[in-house]
């Protein structure tokens, strides 16, 4: 087990840098292959830090009104996508801060945005509808309302995308915007997390219980007994693991064989307060755990779902995200007194 | 329970037109110190600068089992979700409800949603009713009902639009159908800031201090009167009236004024409740005693009241003081000093005899044939805890749907400590409280909901006791 030192980051975790931003930072994103990490806040401002030394490259503090909702990054890294409570969604340079493309969405809260995995596309939903983009901000499509507000949005391949709310998941065709499936169950899904290869999806409901489905043969299972509600899961790079939160221990549920149907998943215990964030790197299965306290860990996750502490750091406050940089040599945690703190991570 | 780091929310319900709005922007534009987020489902309703405005989209969902209890917004959980990162921009929350909203769904987010729990607390639930249009609405609507059954306030506004009789009346049918609620009466929501925010209603630390005895009583006294008096004799006398016997405590040194007042009637429905003693014509009348003047014998009757020093004396009595022809006069018995030239500068003598310098008759209670009632039950002595907890399991299995509102204090058998409790629907929310110490030990239960069997309950929870 890790001990968390005061101030001082333990094992695989070693000092990077420490920033502040003044309001809650509500999303983070690595830019430019891990050269730039881009956080936007509550007031509605984004800033972009230099990856290694922590010093603000740009700024922008009126990029919406009101409070930014959420942040995608390119898959190529090079342009940063914000939407939020103004109903914007703003196209930005990564490397300057220009603002290369803005669109009105809705006239309330733009709540998910998400880029697809070629960059081709860009997905955003406000309230009960999701829109497809084009990579330039161009509207393609918009969904009929769903029966409830979108929780979440998941790009299952470049040609399917897929929405979480109460009662179902719904599939879009990317093109014409024509609903290809729809996942029943009847509770109020908070979250979504897709396989690599899009077979298995997963969702975290209000109550209290992870449901997944395997979209090659229609088989589907839930886990239940969670303490609070799982609103944080993570696929593992391989998609051998799912990473689940609902409380203080995480839980990690194995797809190895026939799992994980009458398996007992593994356990990692450390945090004293309910996880609230989780990733798992881009290349190994180590995962990075954040929680309401402000303790970040890192474990190493083995084929059955068990695992071990790396490392772990102490950071200023509530863990509002975890971001592994895409070589996964860095991680940064953003919480909820306002601080950016940026890791090395030690190769093993 | 309540940390003070949570912030307090106020749901503000009634019908489109009740005044939602302009009490709204009433307290919005007061000073007050406070910095208010409002969540609104009407949309641009409100115009005001200042204030964080939030639109929501009414979303209901079951948590699961489609249990009604289980049921909650789930806009608000995610609105709510939102605001918690914005803490430091605002200390207080109030959230209105459409006019159709059923308020259950609403009050349950604050305690199924963990996330919402930790960070919030539900102050209280104020309901607006437009006082010219309550009666029909009544009638016609589930959701105008249960917003009164739900209600920690009512604000009954728009009183200069209603004639006084009809509006006690009103008073009376909304007292009926919920005891618990305090009842205001305004124009243009003209009511005070705090009688809406921070009642902290659901604080079950704070109901038995703000409110002792928390039942809004059905009065057991019809009338009060207060007199200034000087030291010595007088005469308390009756004439024939509907009763043969009539209960009456009397308080010394009560301050005429209107908060003192109602600590007084909080104090005598105690006394009310132990039991009486019976009190002969032309017998001295102890203080601060629930007694039961006899007054089987035809005729005027009087009976005597001895004052040491000066002081301001209120008379609790069962019935008004016109049903009896009550007065209060200095003795002219022979043996007693003549006061009668420096009896009182205070209160002004006629020849019926003193007149009160404060008056008072309680709002009586009235029968009314809506299905949402008030169950009160209040018993003295210790509960046996298992028998207790079947009781209520079982009730709350059966009648949870059709339970608004339970607030109460019990004295559990061997626990030195109140067990106080609440609850919306089924959800259950109680434990130990201050310490009896010499208090004498009691039980005060209510329950507002839909079609409730009050006797059958009261009998169930009196098997209850050891």
């Amino acid at each position: 087990m890790p001990k968390l030192i005061k101030n001082k980051p333990y094992g695989v975790l070693q000092n990077g840098f420490f920033a502040a931003v003044d309001d809650y930072p509500i999303a983070g994103g690595w830019g430019l292959k891990g050269k730039l990490f881009a956080v936007g806040d509550a007031s509605g401002s984004v800033h972009a830090f230099d990856g290694t030394s922590g010093q603000e490259i740009w700024k922008n503090t009126e990029a919406h009104v009101g409070g930014i909702m959420s942040l995608s990054v390119s898959p190529n890294g090079t342009q940063l996508a914000s939407v939020g409570q103004d109903g914007q969604l703003t196209i930005w340079n990564f490397a300057d801060g220009q603002l290369q493309h803005q669109t009105e969405i809705a006239s309330g809260w733009v709540e998910h945005v998400a880029w697809s995995k070629s960059g081709n596309y860009l997905a955003v939903s406000s309230g009960r509808v999701v829109t497809n983009l084009s990579s330039s901000g161009e509207k393609i499509w918009s969904s009929e309302k769903h029966p409830s507000t979108v929780s979440a949005l998941g790009w299952v391949t470049d040609q399917e995308l897929s929405t979480a709310c109460y009662g179902r998941v719904t599939f879009f065709n990317t093109s014409s915007g024509q609903e290809n499936e729809r996942l029943e169950w009847q509770g109020s899904l908070v979250s979504l997390a897709l396989s690599p290869d899009g077979n298995i999806i997963a969702c975290g409901s209000q109550d209290k219980s992870v449901h997944f489905w395997r979209r090659s043969n229609g088989q589907d299972s839930m886990m239940s007994g969670y303490p609070w509600k799982p609103s944080e899961l993570a696929f593992s790079h391989d998609g051998l693991l799912l990473a689940t939160g609902g409380g203080e221990d995480v839980t990690i549920w194995s797809f190895e064989g026939n799992g994980p149907e009458g398996t007992t998943p593994g356990v990692l215990e450390f945090h004293q307060a309910p996880v609230s964030s989780l990733a798992f790197s881009p290349h190994q299965r180590h995962l990075a755990s954040g929680c309401r306290e402000g303790g970040v860990v890192v474990w190493s996750v083995g084929k059955k779902g068990t695992g071990r502490g790396l490392g772990g750091a102490p950071v200023s406050g509530s863990v509002e995200n975890v971001y592994w940089r895409p070589d996964g040599r860095s991680l940064a945690a953003i919480d909820a007194e306002g601080g950016i703190t940026v890791w090395r991570v030690k190769k093993i | 329970m309540n940390s003070p780091s949570k912030v307090p929310v106020t749901i503000l319900t009634g019908f489109l037109g009740s005044g939602k709005t302009t009490l709204l922007n009433r307290i919005l534009s007061e000073e007050h110190g406070k910095r208010i987020a409002v969540i609104e489902n009407e949309y641009g309703e409100v115009g005001i600068d200042q204030a964080l405005v939030i639109n929501a989209d009414e979303e209901i969902f079951e948590m699961s089992n489609g249990c009604i209890c289980c049921t909650v917004r789930g806009d608000l959980i995610r609105v709510l979700g939102n605001l918690m990162k914005r803490r430091d921009k605002f200390d207080y929350i109030l959230l209105e409800t459409t006019g159709l909203a059923d308020p259950g769904p609403v009050a349950q987010t604050f305690f199924m949603d963990d996330e919402i729990a930790s960070e919030f607390s539900l102050d209280g639930i104020v309901t607006l009713v437009d006082a010219h249009h309550i009666h029909q609405q009544l009638g016609r609507s589930q959701e105008s009902t249960e917003q009164i059954a739900f209600a920690d306030v009512i604000l009954l506004n728009k009183t200069d639009l209603v004639k006084a009789q009809d509006l006690d009346a009103l008073e009376a049918r909304l007292r009926e159908m919920n005891r618990l609620a305090r009842v205001h009466r305004c124009e243009r929501a003209n009511v005070a800031i705090p009688t809406v925010l921070n009642l902290e209603a659901f604080n079950l630390d704070q109901v038995l201090v703000n409110h002792p005895t928390f039942l809004e009583p059905e009065y057991p006294f019809e009338w009060t009167g207060v007199f200034a008096l000087t030291p010595g004799s007088y005469e308390l006398s009756l004439d024939d009236g509907p009763d043969p016997t009539m209960s009456l405590v009397i308080v010394e040194d009560l301050e005429p004024n209107e908060e003192a007042l109602q600590q007084g009637a909080e104090w005598c429905v105690r006394r009310y409740a132990e039991p009486a003693s019976r009190i002969s014509p032309e017998n001295a009348i102890p203080m601060g005693q629930h007694v039961e003047l006899q007054l089987q014998l035809s005729g005027r009757k009087s009976f005597a009241i001895e004052i040491e020093k000066q002081t301001t004396l209120a008379l609790f009595a069962q019935h008004t003081a016109e049903e009896f022809n009550l007065s209060l006069a200095v003795s002219n018995n022979a043996d007693a000093p003549l006061q009668t030239s420096n009896a009182s500068t205070a209160n002004p003598v006629t020849l019926a005899g003193l007149l009160p310098v404060l008056e008072r008759t309680w709002v009586a209670q009235h029968e009314h044939d809506d299905e949402v009632s008030s169950v009160a039950i209040e018993a003295d002595g210790d509960v046996n805890a298992n028998k207790l907890n079947a009781w209520l399991a079982k009730l709350l299995r059966e009648k949870g749907v059709d339970i608004f509102r339970m607030k109460g204090f019990i004295s559990i058998a061997g626990e030195s400590q109140r067990f106080v409790f609440q609850g919306v629907h089924m959800l259950f929310d109680g434990h130990p409280e201050r310490p009896w110490g010499n208090d004498p030990r009691h039980n005060q239960l209510v329950f507002i909901g839909r079609n409730l069997e009050g006797d059958t309950m009261k009998r169930e929870f009196e098997a209850c006791l050891n």
